[in-house]
């Protein structure tokens, strides 16, 4: 038995969207702790993890932990029928194949039921090492998705680099180049607004722009992005979800192209 | 469904640690044990093994971070397992991977993930113990196989050589390098393709196939269906119309995606390479991965493929596209390379389904515990493949013949697989012949039967009971075993008219052919054509049709197939009535007089028919599916004026055209195709029977399939140079004044003479051939066969006698 009732429903609407377009199905887990889900994308070039906690439900209840999965496209299709006042529960029973989304309206007027049908999944799931990042950038969520989709008019790839002078997104294409550097801002009147450069070393990085602009469907989650970045890894890009959890994303870098050499052996 | 995988949860919540918790000491508590490797290392055997081959040696990025966390790790977790088992078994499912649970155990990590960035190493009291004392246990038998994937790969190259071994010395042990029942390695049919590619001979191809599928069958029989429908090249039987249906533009996007490209890279390397799979074997990624995913197995490929098929509708391609890039970005070594040229049906490594069915005839014999062949059988290697062969051509079904081979062997495969209701069996074919007085000496003594040959669409148009149905099903289907059904709403409104009542089921044999009801008149084909194809609504039809029934190959639950011809006739004569216009008899005449066939075929030609087809009657005259057998043969009505037949050709290169036909085409570089080398062989050069607006369109439909280079299968001299080449599209009738011995043509090199082709003179355009694909065209063998039967009257206009 699985009852998981968030009184902030639009919540639930915005994670589906911020993650519908990079994975199709996914296996959502539920245990006594919380709400999550792990996945990668077709290509195995980028993840994102998901976590609901337990506390940021009106009322969490999880019997057993279960794994269930969703064609994330279906899914945010019923949930698109929810009011973003309404309230959501997401209820299924043991050993059910379907899981149902109750939308209750704020005044308590409509309620809707929504069942939809679970799929089974193959995943591969991951667990994701501890690392040290040479750098952390945590800027306003927005002006992140704006460099993103700026960029992406220009180029397919984005560099980042942070060095002491601040953090420089970059870009090349056929019509031009772009090069845009933030510097570490904290005097800012709200503090969402401010732009925090963290650095060990100095790191540069490149990107697909593509999966970049996919993981700022997630902007209205959060005031605020954190990117994290080392040379040679996995970038995360995290929007918290406040006082619930947090939407990641995780993303492999590029490789320089040097078309006539052979790889170096790692 | 619902799934209870408790592992995935802890993981989920417990493993999934803070990285936004950098700039912190080291912490071994987040240390994954090799074989969850978030991060997998690069498979090194097969880059060292084939630099060439990218897609392999996609880099992992994170082989970086996996490293650091295991020194990390090693500083202090000594109790972890050991750093250098860095692959995650190849069959572990997620439910048995413990790994994550295991990190969660040893290292007793924080409870919660978001504010624990100081709680790294605090111990949690309500760690669930149950799950945690589970994952204690697996680790040690992963143990085994970790680390196994890339060194059985290095394993299965060495030895695939081994499947050209004579079947009589190989042992299928030999080469798997799989558990028994675990699912089939795709890179053991990719490295087998590769093996038959570098192949010519047919002995030695069918002898790789025929191991290969024996060690599937000696490992896992379950994937034998799997095998066989992608050594086929095919997704479903052909009645089910499932195709794979990519264009060459979604498999450079999947590509392009998958390796981190732009498509107009793929493009212009695909014009240098002209082959698509090359272009995956070659792409070089500048994309690292989260985690090389699983290897491809056999079934999963399949399994992928038909989903792909099945995807329709809205963003079907963009739907197919993800599934062909999560196959690609899963591809190590060759096995792009096949994975490409399987999704585009192009195949191409020199064997034919012939082939297959022989060896997999074969194999079964090999594999025979189940019966031992019957003491008369003087080979039984040939006997089985004939069996298999000929089961095949009545039930063209290998989901229904390959489980029955593995239960009931191959001995009695045609009593568990016969005529299956629903199920259209391959046309039986005609040969063609050159006149009347061939015929007469062919079919001396023998009872023959002259019949119209129709101008229209073959058919086998069948109705079934069905038991809680009044009326039964009816289906059409084209030679090509294409459900036409839908193409024919008033044929099958019509049909269960004409039978008689006692009549409950039936297929019929027929030819569909346009009729002026009017004036009583058949219409040419190229009136037929101008239906719609599908989706015919009968109000709306414009065309008809008069069913033109020759033959009835099953009727009231019984297959007649190996009834003779005499019989038949008598049962269809029996069962139908004939109502002119809407459904007729073929017309007939049995007779042995040279005079009156002559006259017959005339009156055949008079009444807008092709020709006659002269079958025989009581001897030889059981049906023989998609045979061309020398019991039927075909007598068309320009025979006397030039060669036989005309010949089915794909153009494959065009000249441009010079003064008059100045932006066109002027000439067209024709093919034969040969089936036993999947390749097109350069017939003739054409230029003639194209009227201008004929070149015009000719040349506009041929302009958008113009590629760079010539396909690698194509066959043609050197001295032979054409401005454009195309893409194998079409198929154009070509009738010809005479075929001659050619040193610039390449058809049926070899077969005639050793190294010099066949070629056409005065070719003309006839029509174009809508309702055949590039891989139906005049097959080599016809060409020289043709070539045979022109010599042999040049030379003896009195006696042919038996020539092969």
């Amino acid at each position: 038995m699985l009852e998981l009732r968030l009184v902030q429903g639009s919540l639930l609407k915005k994670v589906l969207e911020a993650i519908k377009d990079l994975v199709n199905d996914a296996n959502f887990d539920c245990s006594a702790t919380g709400f999550s889900l792990q996945a990668m994308d077709s290509s195995h070039v980028a993840l994102v993890a998901l976590l609901l906690r337990s506390e940021g439900f009106e009322h969490y209840r999880c019997d057993r932990s279960i794994s269930m999965g969703m064609n994330l496209g279906n899914m945010s299709k019923m949930l698109k029928c929810a009011g973003n006042d309404d309230i959501i529960t997401i209820k299924a029973d043991d050993g059910s194949d379907t899981v149902t989304f109750m939308f209750e309206s704020p005044t308590q007027d409509k309620i809707s039921d929504f069942e939809m049908k679970l799929m089974d999944i193959d995943s591969e799931h991951l667990g994701i090492p501890e690392a040290e990042y040479h750098a952390i950038v945590r800027m306003p969520s927005a002006e992140f998705a704006r460099i993103c989709k700026d960029l992406a008019s220009i180029g397919d790839t984005v560099v980042i680099s942070v060095t002491k002078e601040g953090v420089k997104f970059s870009t090349r294409g056929d019509i031009g180049t772009a090069n845009i550097v933030l510097r570490q801002n904290t005097t800012v009147d709200k503090p969402e607004e401010a732009t925090i450069i963290e650095m060990n070393e100095p790191v540069s990085l490149t990107f697909a722009l593509r999966y970049m602009n996919s993981f700022t469907k997630a902007t209205p989650l959060s005031n605020t992005v954190t990117i994290s970045l080392s040379s040679e890894l996995p970038v995360v890009v995290e929007y918290k979800i406040a006082e619930m959890g947090y939407v990641r994303f995780y993303l492999a870098p590029k490789i320089e192209e040097d078309e006539d050499e052979t790889k170096p052996q790692v | 469904m619902l799934t209870f995988r408790q592992s995935h949860l802890f993981r989920c919540t417990f493993c999934i640690t803070r990285p936004l918790t950098p700039l912190l000491p080291p912490s071994s508590s987040h240390f994954l044990p090799s074989n969850s490797p978030f991060f997998r290392p690069k498979p090194l055997s097969l880059s060292s093994l084939n630099p060439h081959s990218n897609m392999s040696t996609r880099p992992s990025a994170f082989d970086a971070l996996m490293s650091n966390a295991r020194r990390l790790a090693g500083k202090k977790s000594s109790s972890s397992s050991s750093p250098t088992k860095k692959r995650k078994s190849l069959d572990s499912s997620p439910t048995e991977n413990p790994n994550p649970l295991k990190t969660v155990g040893s290292a007793e990590v924080k409870h919660d993930p978001e504010v624990s960035s100081d709680g790294i190493g605090k111990p949690i009291n309500d760690s669930p113990k149950p799950n945690l004392d589970e994952a204690k246990k697996p680790p040690d038998s992963k143990k085994v196989k970790v680390g196994s994937a890339s060194e059985r790969n290095v394993e299965m190259k060495g030895k695939i050589r081994l499947l050209k071994k004579k079947p009589a010395d190989f042992d299928p042990n030999m080469v798997a390098c799989w558990e028994k029942g675990e699912r089939v390695p795709f890179l053991f049919l990719s490295l087998a393709f590769d093996l038959i590619s570098n192949e010519t001979g047919r002995i030695v191809i069918t002898d790789i196939v025929c191991n290969m599928l024996r060690t599937v069958i000696a490992t896992t029989p379950d994937d034998l269906v799997a095998t066989v429908y992608l050594a086929a090249n095919k997704v479903a039987p052909a009645h089910e119309g499932l195709e794979l249906g990519i264009g060459d533009a979604s498999i450079i996007k999947a590509l392009a995606e998958a390796c981190g490209r732009t498509e107009s890279q793929v493009k212009s390397q695909y014009k240098d390479k002209g082959d698509l799979g090359l272009v995956a074997q070659a792409s070089r990624s500048s994309q690292s991965m989260m985690r090389k995913p699983d290897p491809l197995t056999v079934i999963k490929v399949f399994d992928t493929f038909r989903l792909i098929a099945k995807e329709s509708g809205k963003d079907s391609q963009e739907k197919k596209k993800n599934r062909i890039k999560s196959l690609l970005v899963a591809a190590t070594d060759c096995e792009p390379q096949y994975l490409i040229r399987l999704l585009q049906t192009k195949l191409r490594i020199g064997f034919s389904e012939q082939t297959l069915l022989a060896a997999l005839g074969q194999a079964a014999v090999y594999n025979e515990q189940h019966s031992k062949p019957p003491p008369n059988v003087q080979s039984p290697l040939e006997e089985a493949a004939k069996i298999v062969k000929q089961v095949f051509s009545i039930l063209p079904v290998y989901d229904k013949i390959v489980p029955a081979l593995l239960t009931g062997g191959v001995w009695d495969l045609p009593k568990s697989c016969g005529f299956t209701p629903g199920v259209p069996v391959g046309p039986m074919l005609a040969k063609p012949t050159k006149g009347v007085a061939e015929i007469i000496n062919k079919f001396q003594d023998i009872d023959f039967i002259c019949e119209y040959k129709y101008d229209g669409e073959r058919a086998q148009v069948m109705e079934f009971e069905i038991h809680y149905m009044e009326n039964g099903s009816v289906e059409i289907y084209s030679r090509n075993a294409e459900c036409n059904t839908g193409k024919f709403p008033d044929v099958v409104a019509a049909i269960s008219r004409f039978k008689k009542s006692s009549v409950k089921s039936f297929v019929l044999d027929c030819e569909l052919v346009a009729y002026d009801r009017v004036q009583k008149k058949i219409l040419p084909f190229q009136i037929l054509i101008t239906r719609a194809r599908k989706n015919v609504v009968v109000s709306e039809i414009k065309v008809d049709v008069c069913i033109f029934a020759f033959d009835i190959l099953y009727l009231n639950g019984q297959p007649l197939l190996h009834e003779q011809l005499k019989v038949r006739k008598e049962r269809l004569y029996d069962s139908f009535e004939e109502e002119p216009g809407f459904f007729q008899f073929a017309t007939a005449l049995t007779s042995n007089d040279l005079e009156e066939i002559q006259t017959f075929l005339n009156s055949a030609v008079s009444s807008s028919c092709e020709g006659l087809i002269i079958k025989t009657l009581d001897r030889d005259a059981t049906y023989e599916p998609s045979k061309r057998s020398l019991n039927w043969l075909k007598l068309k009505k320009d025979y006397m004026e030039s060669i036989g037949d005309t010949l089915d050709l794909v153009p494959i290169a065009a000249f441009h055209g010079r003064g008059k036909r100045t932006g066109f085409y002027g000439a067209f570089l024709l093919a034969c195709y040969d089936e036993n080398n999947e390749e097109f062989q350069s017939i003739c050069k054409i230029g003639t029977g194209f009227s201008e607006a004929e070149l015009e369109e000719r040349s506009a439909s041929l302009r958008s399939k113009v590629i760079p280079e010539p396909k690698s299968y194509y066959r043609c001299s050197e001295m032979m140079k054409p401005d454009v080449w195309f893409e194998t599209t079409e198929v154009w009738e070509v009738k010809a004044a005479d075929l001659t011995i050619s040193p610039v043509h390449r058809a049926a090199i070899g077969i005639v003479d050793p190294d010099k082709g066949i070629s056409l003179r005065f070719p003309r355009l006839v029509r174009v051939r809508e309702d055949k694909t590039p891989e139906q065209a005049s097959s080599s063998e016809q060409v020289a066969e043709m070539y045979n039967a022109q010599k042999h009257n040049q030379t003896n206009n009195e006696d042919d006698g038996e020539d092969d």
